[in-house]
């Protein structure tokens, strides 16, 4: 058997980068427990008394213990993660603060476990993506508050002048996700979270689709902009892209919301906008993947030999997916075959884990060997985790596409939806097993980051 | 333009908040908060019903919005802005993975819920619904209470139907079995009584009803159509047992309509949304010939065959 030696606590958290490693931790852990209860949520869809007398892994709870799991406990601290490693690199100097970044870490465990163990327990706001209780929302909104401090206190004593892209990108998302959050939460009505009436539908939709336009996007684009050049050993492609993409991503996404609600009663001229502004996202996307490809023309070995630029880069693919997607299901007549059904679960997992959770990954497998100074445990086990999720998820993506489809033609065309559901099955049944696959990548990817900080890697495999 | 952090920050939030006076602040003031003709307030146990609707994640898989384009269960009403005007959280929904509930108050009777949160696939064989049994019979008749109370006052008036019909339904069903036979059968329109059904008997009618029996009827009418399904222990009256139905009466016509129809006041429900008329005829004739044991398939008066039905000498 294996000798395994640890190596000493000393070595694993240098005295600088420990904000980014708790981060990476975070991210690594929690992406396991998020895609587990994904798996157990899609196995309910298809054994429903699986899990009958268990009220705290009901359907209805597993579902916002899922999602915002992979929001707040995978996707986030992972760019997060990333982010704690490049600014203090991209501004010349050290974090403002690494104690305060350990506790802002601490607390965002905290918070994502008091959110997870609440919404199992049965108490909810009942709002998609705003569902964690008054005390919860709090807690993210310092964690928030903190990390914004931190980030910009850490500009205020740099020593580089220029203000790099992916700088603007972390700091933005950050306090339009923080003053987001709360607006979009309603803290201000700590006992139901929420407006009355069609107002709330208007708010909750601008907060909803902004959790991924100024939190997932921005971060993740942040971090597509730090590896994609360094990968490639290539300058970014243009500075004015990167000026169009930041701010038309900030002016165009905040608008966009309502096109969840066009075939809700709200007043018509919102809705205008919002399909208007939704075909009009196609110019920070493309402007933002225009200069990242750009910039890895011709270069795509080097990003092929590096695992982190591999997800990072799949991760923007994706992320042109989901937006010719999102734009095309905001038209009126698209939508009257999409909405309500699962055309829109996939339409969420390509955004959140195909885009912003690859390039998570990759933030993550680019950070760690560089703060350890030493390689990856295995980097085989890194190429695993990157065909398990893409096939994951890409999988999800088709079948769920197809249940969407066969959901809204047939509703169209006058069949109910209980005559609809049990030619679904088949479907479900895939979806759980490519969940299989998820949730293996996660178990990997956790391991391969614990081999990496705790274990001698020394006799690492490949 | 020079980028820095003060420009960063700065144009973000400004950028922001402009959007937030458009896009929030101005609807928020605008919108038209004039409840609609149907809206009244919920009642303390309503609300209180409701809280559970939202711990429990309902609006996951059912929405409350029709649009115009819908078919199915509520659709006899589209949605109107008055109608949420009571509404913090708004429960719209954006998964239909069982049917929109705007309409559900009055559907069925109290006891068809029950039975339905005991375990959905009591009442509904197809159902992925969990069961919530677990919430205990208190919290379970809260949710009841709400779920009743969805269509406001439509809502209410279809309760009203489904008690007074109860209360008719239960005093004859306690009158004995001939009595109660008799009562079913005298609500069910003359000239649907006396039309048999019109389908002769084949095997693969017969393999039809029995596929639709077991995916609409097995989960109170029972694997034998005695009425002791899994959901019988929560059901008064309690579902038809189909075998006392011999000479007493029975005609194709008379199950069509209670299959179409439903009957209001008992669990027994609509089934004219989901089930086209030949599967209602099918299925109907399955009862009849295996728990019935009493068919009057193909039988005059007759009218046109279908042009596939094959030639009786």
């Amino acid at each position: 058997m294996e000798k395994i030696a640890m190596i000493p606590v000393s070595k694993i958290l240098p005295e600088k980068n420990q904000t980014s490693l708790l981060f990476i931790m975070t991210s690594a852990f929690w992406m396991a427990v998020a895609t587990f209860i994904g798996l157990l949520a899609a196995t309910e869809l298809i054994a429903p008394d699986l899990t009958r007398g268990m009220g705290w892994l009901v359907f209805g709870r597993l579902r916002p213990m899922h999602v915002n799991l992979v929001l707040f406990g995978f996707v986030t601290p992972g760019l997060l993660g990333a982010a704690f490693y490049y600014l203090p690199r991209l501004l010349k100097t050290e974090l403002f603060s690494e104690r305060l970044g350990m506790l802002t870490a601490g607390l965002w465990n905290l918070m994502v476990a008091a959110g997870a163990l609440t919404l199992s327990a049965g108490f909810s706001q009942g709002r998609e993506y705003a569902e964690f209780i008054w005390p919860v929302d709090m807690l993210i909104v310092t964690a928030m508050g903190l990390v914004l401090y931190n980030f910009v206190m850490t500009v205020k004593n740099r020593e580089e002048k220029t203000l790099y892209v992916s700088v603007w990108y972390a700091n933005a998302a950050i306090v339009l996700t923080g003053l987001t959050f709360a607006l979009g939460n309603v803290i201000w009505r700590p006992t139901s979270g929420a407006l009355t009436g069609i107002p709330d539908a208007i708010i909750l939709w601008f907060y909803g689709h902004n959790i991924f336009g100024l939190l997932l996007t921005p971060l993740a684009a942040g971090v597509a902009y730090y590896v994609i050049p360094r990968a490639c050993r290539n300058p970014l492609y243009s500075h004015t892209l990167s000026l169009l993409g930041f701010w038309s991503l900030i002016i165009v996404y905040t608008h966009v919301g309502t096109h969840h609600l066009l075939q809700v009663p709200v007043p018509t001229w919102l809705k205008v906008i919002g399909i208007v502004d939704s075909v009009g996202m196609v110019i920070p996307v493309m402007a933002f993947l225009i200069n990242i490809w750009y910039t890895a023309k011709g270069r795509l070995g080097e990003v092929h030999a590096d695992v982190s630029a591999k997800f990072v880069f799949t991760g923007t693919i994706m992320y042109f997916f989901v937006s010719i997607q999102g734009s095309m299901m905001a038209l009126p007549d698209v939508q009257r075959i999409t909405h309500f059904n699962n055309w829109v679960v996939g339409h969420a997992h390509i955004g959140v884990l195909g885009f912003a959770g690859m390039i998570a990954l990759g933030g993550i497998y680019y950070v760690l060997p560089k703060v350890l100074d030493r390689p990856l445990y295995s980097r085989f086990l890194a190429d695993l985790q990157y065909w398990l999720v893409l096939i994951g998820v890409t999988g999800f993506t088709v079948v769920l596409t197809i249940v969407g489809l066969i959901q809204g033609t047939a509703w169209l065309n006058g069949e109910t939806v209980y005559r609809v559901l049990p030619e679904l099955h088949v479907y479900y049944v895939i979806r759980a097993s490519l969940g299989v696959m998820i949730f293996t990548g996660a178990l990997i990817g956790l391991y391969n980051v614990l081999r990496t900080l705790f274990f001698n890697t020394g006799e690492a495999a490949s | 333009m020079k980028m820095t952090p003060r420009v960063v920050l700065i144009g973000s939030v400004a950028i922001l908040t402009t959007i937030v006076l458009i896009m929030i602040v101005t609807p928020y003031f605008t919108v038209d908060r004039t409840p609609s003709e149907i809206f009244r307030s919920r009642s303390e146990i309503e609300a209180a019903g409701r809280e559970l609707y939202i711990a429990n994640g309902c609006v996951y898989c059912h929405s409350q919005s029709i649009r115009t384009i819908d078919w199915g269960h509520g659709a006899e009403r589209i949605a109107q802005a008055g109608d949420y005007v009571g509404d913090h959280p708004i429960l719209l929904g954006s998964q239909r993975t069982g049917p929109d509930l705007s309409q559900e108050g009055g559907e069925h009777p109290d006891d068809w819920h029950l039975a339905h949160f005991m375990n959905p696939r009591f009442t509904r064989p197809l159902s992925i619904m969990p069961a919530f049994d677990y919430l205990g019979r208190k919290n379970i008749d809260l949710l009841i209470t709400y779920k009743q109370s969805l269509g406001f006052k439509e809502a209410d008036d279809r309760m009203t139907r489904q008690r007074e019909w109860k209360e008719k339904l239960i005093s004859a069903y306690e009158s004995g079995p001939v009595e109660n036979v008799a009562f079913l059968h005298a609500q069910v329109p003359e000239g649907w009584r006396n039309i048999p059904n019109p389908y002769p008997t084949s095997a693969a009618g017969l393999a039809r009803g029995h596929k639709i029996y077991q995916d609409f009827c097995i989960g109170c009418h029972g694997p034998v159509g005695d009425g002791m399904g899994p959901a019988q222990p929560f059901l008064y009256p309690p579902p038809l047992n189909f075998t006392l139905l011999k000479d007493r009466g029975v005609t194709g016509g008379i199950l069509y309509y209670q299959i179409m129809n439903g009957i209001a006041g008992s669990a027994m429900p609509y089934f004219k949304k989901e089930l086209e008329s030949e599967k209602i005829w099918d299925v109907g004739n399955f009862v009849a010939v295996y728990f019935i044991n009493q068919s009057d398939a193909n039988t005059p008066p007759r009218g046109i065959d279908a042009a596939y039905e094959p030639i009786v000498p």
